[in-house]
């Protein structure tokens, strides 16, 4: 069953094409204007679904580890990056190397959903790379905890589903990758690439 | 005036088709298919000596022509029609990749999925009608 149709996508309904910037739904907050232009939406909203998925998919997961709900958040995070780098990387040139990728990545993908450009870029030139993101913006926010540790420990699983946003984003573009992320202390976090060279 | 277009996936299977008018009448009908996977090959090739989406004509077929578009994530669309008419097919090529990326939202839909819906295939024979 495919439907043409959108059913997430949040483009304005009077049949504007996907050109109108900004090309994502996760930005602006509180813009809600019902003129021509896409329709945006606002920032806590997509926090508290970010934030709700961990709870929420560990009480779907009876009996599961948590190992699987990490896996879960990661492919719905891969689902979604695939089907928005093909919307993002629309008037972009098409890509020559995996470096440009990666850039790409690093700017426009991170700006779209993000609303910041990653911070530090790291290579090895043999297929690994790390970005570097200082100010994680799906960190912001974060609390209840007393110490950077505690808060660093409880906030890491939900860096699996922007792990699988970017492992999804170069799965659409053509790349099997493997990504990690970790943090030292939010709302600082790092991500590692590793593309296959085929060699 | 008449065209054959076809959405090509990633894996070389084929998304969508359409044939608007009849071309190729004398020869068959399933010579269209043929000659739009035959002519992958050119796409393969000459997609990497551009960076652009659009590659204009990639292959000719007695006297018809193979025009192709590849997308961000190596899908191609492919345009076997008769007459140059490279702006009108760069526009088609062009919103019928927004309609695709359309379909892409969803949710429900995977890369590489056939689509068979009837309204995407209603907005295909549109916008051919528009600019071609």
């Amino acid at each position: 069953m495919s439907s043409a149709l959108p059913t997430y996508s949040t483009t304005s309904v009077s049949g504007g094409s996907i050109n109108n910037a900004p090309p994502s739904s996760v930005s602006a907050v509180g813009a809600t204007s019902l003129a021509s232009g896409p329709l945006l939406v606002a920032e806590p909203a997509l926090f508290g679904l970010l934030i709700e998925m961990g709870p929420a998919l560990e009480a779907a997961m009876t009996g599961g580890a948590r190992e699987a709900v990490f896996f879960k958040m990661e492919m719905l995070g891969y689902n979604v990056g695939q089907r928005l780098v093909e919307r993002l990387a629309k008037d972009h040139a098409r890509f020559t190397d995996t470096l440009d990728v990666v850039k790409f990545i690093c700017k426009e993908f991170w700006m779209a959903v993000f609303r910041k450009q990653v911070d530090n870029l790291k290579t090895n030139h043999r297929g690994v790379y790390v970005l570097q993101d200082n100010n994680f913006r799906w960190f912001m926010n974060a609390s209840g905890a007393t110490t950077l540790q505690d808060a660093t420990q409880a906030m890491t699983p939900f860096l699996w589903f922007p792990c699988g946003l970017i492992r999804g984003a170069l799965a659409g573009l053509g790349y099997a990758t493997v990504v990690m992320a970790e943090s030292v202390g939010i709302p600082q976090c790092t991500f590692q690439i590793k593309i296959a060279t085929g060699r | 005036m008449s065209y054959y277009f076809a959405i090509v996936g990633t894996r070389d299977s084929p998304i969508y088709e359409a044939a608007i008018g009849n071309p190729l009448k004398d020869d068959g009908k399933h010579l269209h298919q043929f000659v739009l996977h035959a002519a992958l090959d050119f796409v393969d090739d000459i997609m990497w000596t551009t960076p652009n989406m659009y590659l204009r004509v990639v292959d000719k077929f007695n006297d018809w022509f193979v025009s192709a578009f590849v997308s961000a994530g190596n899908v191609r669309f492919m345009l076997l029609h008769d007459s140059k008419n490279e702006d009108g097919i760069r526009n088609f090529f062009t919103d019928v990749h927004e309609l695709y990326i359309k379909s892409l939202m969803n949710p429900f839909y995977e890369v590489n999925d056939p689509i068979d819906n009837p309204a995407f295939d209603l907005k295909v024979r549109t916008i051919a009608r528009r600019f071609l």
